[in-house]
């Protein structure tokens, strides 16, 4: 049987800092480059796994305050960091578990975003990086 | 080096902060979410007065 999951109070953090409430939609997406080994005789192309390229796009109210979100990644524009997603705030566990992605890297950060009459919204990615995926 | 939490959005303040691998504490010591916790000096010795008022 199918099932969905509604994710209302996942837990977000960047380089350590809980931005959960700053957040509002997330996609991380594990992906191992493919890279062709299709060779002569060989009727439809295959691949085999390359380097691994993960992502995670975050969807961030822009708060210039103390502690949030342009504090907390004003400095990691062009460096590495660690990240951290998790569904809920309970415990980590088998049916609650921690993804992590070590070492990604934040190539652009949108200091503005700016239209009349709508908060300001930004959305950033981060790439590369180590995932792994912890149940306790 | 020795770092503190000034920030509720990285734990309890006055906490000992230690980072993960990983973490970027350049970003967060520019972003105000730690500081330094400054060691505290070793204390110099008393000063004696060596100086002898004898006369030659």
């Amino acid at each position: 049987m199918a099932t969905s999951t509604y994710l209302s109070n996942p837990v977000v953090t960047v380089n350590a800092v809980d931005l959960t409430d700053q957040c509002s939609a997330s996609t991380l997406t594990r992906v191992i480059e493919a890279l062709e080994s299709t060779s002569f005789g060989k009727t439809a192309r295959v691949y085999v796994g390359g380097l691994e390229n993960s992502t995670l796009t975050l969807t961030m109210y822009n708060s210039f305050a103390a502690s949030e979100t342009f504090a907390t990644l004003s400095g990691l524009v062009g460096t590495s960091t660690t990240v951290t997603i998790k569904p809920t705030s309970a415990a980590t566990s088998a049916t609650n578990p921690i993804s992590t992605l070590t070492g990604c890297y934040l190539e652009t950060l949108p200091i503005v975003n700016a239209a009349l009459g709508a908060l300001d919204t930004i959305d950033i990615t981060f790439t590369g990086g180590v995932y792994s995926v912890a149940t306790s | 080096m020795i770092y503190t939490i000034a920030s509720t959005k990285l734990g309890i303040i006055g906490d000992p902060f230690i980072a993960d691998d990983g973490i970027n504490v350049a970003a967060l010591l520019s972003g105000g979410f730690i500081v330094e916790q400054s060691t505290p000096k070793p204390k110099k010795p008393a000063k004696t007065n060596t100086e002898t008022n004898e006369e030659i």
